[in-house]
């Protein structure tokens, strides 16, 4: 069973309510969902959608096609039809005219019936979703289920005269709607996925952070990652997390490595914008060797760009960014799953390693929502790296020269030591110095580091056939449309497996090096125009992708996207 | 007990003989000493310049030496995550009202428990004689030849802390020792957003505001029946910069600081106070269907 919704209208007319109440009725019966989100940088108006596929089978991209059509507005419906299967169907408010009105597309009088049934037109979204579940012919039982899950906070009345609406607008679909949705589910009430938790990527990276024992955020509000810092900000009273809105950016990162420095395990969350203001202070981190963790919820660039899209496009800024030479560590998760376990191994790096962890997440990463398998934070270690002995000691020297690197670290406040920081060049003990031996011993300090990080990061993984001629090279959020594109194509008889990095910097050369024996072609699959990624390989490997298949409008790759473009290059 | 022995410089200073921030590192050590707090228990941060270099000039206490302008930012998390630090920040004028300006005034409205040592000299030093922010208008420096010299009106940064909800503004001067001690301890000890403006030649650069002409035109408000409470009052005074500067405290208010807004914990320091996994578990089981 593999069906697609898309819910579209203005900003403010309650498209996510319908989209979560329908995410919800899916999940609670059993099946896979994938959403993604379709927003224009507004409040009030112009033309959003969200998407939602529901599949019996795990899912992890969306689709092209759409079977269900849910319009609240015209340009929902203009919008989206060309999209629309053969078979599929088109709910839309009867206060909608069309002249070209089709019999199998249901005008449906759902502001009417929120008003007359509810008292409320804010109820159209239970309305709404009566007549979805009429038309699929789903079980009404689920949505009074989810409808109370989703308003029993505002009360039994509340809830009453929302699943009233609904019902009534399920009965007059089911008597009135004269067309066929080639949906019938009638017959299928239980799927077979027992995934419960439904979560934004950026949601997972927040609860993952949490479970690290975040102890401050500071951080400035910049679409597609502000969610990340609300979904913190939300538990700080009650958990005990320090969390500031700042001034700018500047300052976000500026007060994270204060808090570093002075003990607290500290994040900011941002996007390509906000961090070029924070790459002054990226180098203030790594020179301090402080650790810190910065996400970058990538949108189109340069400068504002597309504040609500997605891209991939800061790689290899963020790789390069800052003045001078030193450590860091980027990590680029493809999913909520991955996203929560990104955040615990990113504050464990930062600490072990005292330099800046970087985590790589865009738009799409950001805002789709999955179910996911309840996460158990059992597992979540907490590797503090190297501290200092408890007790005075005069001589404690911050940045002790040892053989890793790595100095034992203690903090303000800790009784009778001196903890000394600069970003200046500084001695073992923290303070100035020029002299040329001590500069070059620091710098190769820094250096040192790397082996034991490289031994640390996940190596990437190769999904599908070991020994396939087509390998398709991906990294961060596009692996979900990859590899469903690359199963489908294998399915089909094509020799093709997917190599994807999650650690993606320092880089994993090994398995890398292999793939470019065993495979004929090895294919970028980015979300940019220049396959950063695969600029990244060559420059450090000498290994040259030479074909490449790219994004770069601002909208989320599908399976079906990628495969054509395969196809149209003669790759498959 | 903290001794001088105990705060005796790590590095030799660099200072040009004669400078302003001598009279300011010796009147820091003691004011630490007259603070009676366990030293390990006060922590510096710094911005750029001369100024900033004072943590290198003082043994035994925490510091970080951070960037240009942005040394409040980073002693705002180090305050916040363990509140039991007295936390110095030590800038220029240079530094914390040119590209640090913006963090001053936002520090100042969420009145965060940190005291604030500018490092008044009117020009940029360390670079090598530009004007700086609080230069006068018409003064002449390499980047503001004649004519016109600076073409602009300096930032006033007493009257901009008042305005921008510091809960202590205070101007000293190096070459009064005793008064500036005074008020650092003062400014350290006070519960909130604690400004110093601190009047110090730069006798390499600065010809025109000299130990002389401080000496001559500065006038102490606590001998002038000032009103520490009086916003108003406070500003007036702040306002009179030209021929003649008051020295001393100009406002000086109870009101709630940041920390006391923020999710700390009711005792000891955040730092300290992990996160439970039982509770992260429990966000998590609520969020399941």
């Amino acid at each position: 069973m593999e069906i697609s919704f898309n819910i579209g209208g203005e900003a403010g007319q309650g498209i996510d309510t319908i989209g979560d109440l329908l995410t919800q009725v899916f999940v609670q019966a059993g099946f896979y969902t994938f959403t993604i989100k379709d927003f224009e940088s507004r409040i009030r108006g112009g033309y959003n959608f969200t998407q939602i596929r529901v599949s019996d089978k795990p899912i992890h991209a969306s689709v092209d096609h759409i079977d269900v059509i849910i319009a609240l507005s015209k340009d929902a419906v203009v919008g989206q039809r060309d999209r629309l299967t053969e078979g599929g169907v088109i709910i839309f408010d009867e206060g909608i005219e069309f002249d070209d009105l089709e019999a199998c597309h249901f005008s449906a009088p759902l502001e009417k019936t929120a008003r007359e049934v509810g008292g409320n037109i804010k109820m159209m979204n239970a309305a709404a979703l009566g007549a979805i579940i009429a038309i699929i012919n789903f079980p009404f039982t689920l949505v009074e289920q989810v409808l109370s899950d989703l308003f029993g906070r505002k009360g039994e009345k509340i809830v009453t005269a929302n699943v009233d609406v609904a019902k009534a607008m399920y009965d007059l679909t089911k008597s009135n709607f004269m067309g066929t949705c080639k949906y019938n589910l009638e017959s299928l009430e239980r799927g077979p996925s027992k995934d419960k938790l439904i979560l934004t990527g950026n949601k997972a990276l927040a609860l993952g952070a949490i479970a690290a024992n975040l102890k401050w955020i500071s951080s400035y509000p910049m679409s597609p990652s502000t969610s990340a810092f609300q979904d913190i900000v939300e538990h700080a009273f009650d958990l005990k997390i320090g969390a500031l809105q700042t001034e700018d950016e500047i300052a976000s990162l500026g007060m994270a490595i204060g808090a570093s420095y002075a003990g607290a395990r500290s994040m900011v969350t941002t996007s390509g914008g906000g961090f070029s203001l924070m790459v002054e202070a990226l180098g203030l981190a790594a020179m301090t060797e402080t650790p810190v963790v910065i996400y970058n919820a990538q949108r189109p660039g340069p400068s504002t760009g597309l504040p609500t899209r997605t891209e991939q496009a800061d790689l290899l800024f963020m790789t390069f960014a800052s003045q001078g030479e030193f450590p860091r560590i980027i990590l680029a998760p493809k999913d909520p799953i991955e996203g929560f376990d990104v955040a615990t191994r990113a504050f464990n790096l930062a600490d072990k390693f005292q330099i800046p962890v970087m985590i790589m997440g865009d738009q799409y990463f950001a805002d789709s929502v999955m179910n996911i398998p309840r996460i158990d934070v059992s597992g979540v270690k907490r590797d503090y790296g190297k501290l200092a002995k408890k007790g005075p000691d005069p001589d404690y020297k911050r940045y002790l020269l040892t053989k890793d690197g790595i100095s034992p670290r203690a903090f303000p406040g800790d009784e009778g030591k001196t903890v000394v920081s600069s970003g200046n060049v500084h001695r073992e003990d923290g303070h100035i110095t020029e002299d040329p031996k001590l500069r070059a011993l620091m710098v190769e300090k820094f250096m040192n580091k790397i082996p034991a990080i490289m031994a640390d990061l996940e190596p990437p993984k190769i999904f599908g056939n070991e020994k396939a001629e087509i390998t398709l090279l991906t990294w961060g959020s596009t692996w979900g449309a990859a590899n469903e594109a690359m199963q489908i194509l294998a399915s089909n008889g094509a020799s093709i497996n997917q190599l994807h990095f999650c650690d993606v910097y320092p880089l994993r050369t090994v398995k890398l090096r292999e793939v470019f024996t065993t495979a004929k072609q090895v294919i970028a699959v980015e979300q940019n125009i220049t396959s950063q990624f695969a600029q990244l390989v060559k420059m450090q490997t000498g290994l040259e992708v030479t074909q490449h298949v790219n994004k770069y409008d601002g909208r989320p790759m599908t399976p079906g996207w990628i495969i054509s473009e395969l196809k149209e290059a003669s790759i498959v | 007990m903290i001794t001088p022995e105990m705060l005796e410089d790590p590095q030799k200073v660099t200072w040009c003989t004669g400078c302003g921030n001598h009279g300011i590192l010796a009147a820091l050590k003691k004011a630490v000493i007259e603070l009676d707090r366990p030293v390990h228990e006060v922590a510096i941060s710094s911005g750029i310049g001369c100024s900033s270099k004072i943590p290198h000039y003082i043994g035994g206490v925490n510091s970080i030496h951070t960037l240009h302008g942005r040394p409040i930012p980073i002693a705002t998390g180090m305050h916040v995550v363990n509140t039991n630090l007295d936390v110095i920040v030590h800038t220029g004028d240079g530094d914390c009202l040119a590209e640090g300006l913006g963090h001053f005034v936002h520090a100042a409205r969420r009145n965060v428990n940190l005291a604030v040592f500018i490092h008044n000299n009117g020009v940029n030093g360390l670079t090598k004689g530009q004007f700086s922010p609080s230069a006068p208008r018409g003064y002449i420096s390499k980047t503001s030849p004649p004519p016109p010299g600076a073409p602009m009106d300096p930032v006033n940064p007493t009257a901009q802390a008042i305005t921008a909800g510091a809960t202590f503004v205070a101007r000293g001067f190096s070459g009064d020792q005793k008064g500036l001690v005074k008020l650092m301890v003062e400014a350290i000890r006070h519960k909130g957003f604690a400004v110093i403006d601190i009047l110090q030649p730069c006798v390499t650069w600065n010809h025109q505001l000299t130990w002389k002409y401080y000496n001559e035109h500065t006038y102490s408000l606590q001998d002038n029946d000032h009103d520490l409470t009086d916003k108003f009052q406070a500003l007036a005074k702040a306002m009179e910069n030209g021929d003649r500067y008051p020295v001393g405290v100009f406002y000086k208010v109870e009101r709630p600081d940041l920390a006391s807004g923020m999710a700390l914990p009711d005792k000891g320091a955040l730092k300290d106070h992990p996160t439970d996994l039982k509770d992260v578990q429990k966000i998590i089981d609520d969020l399941m269907l």
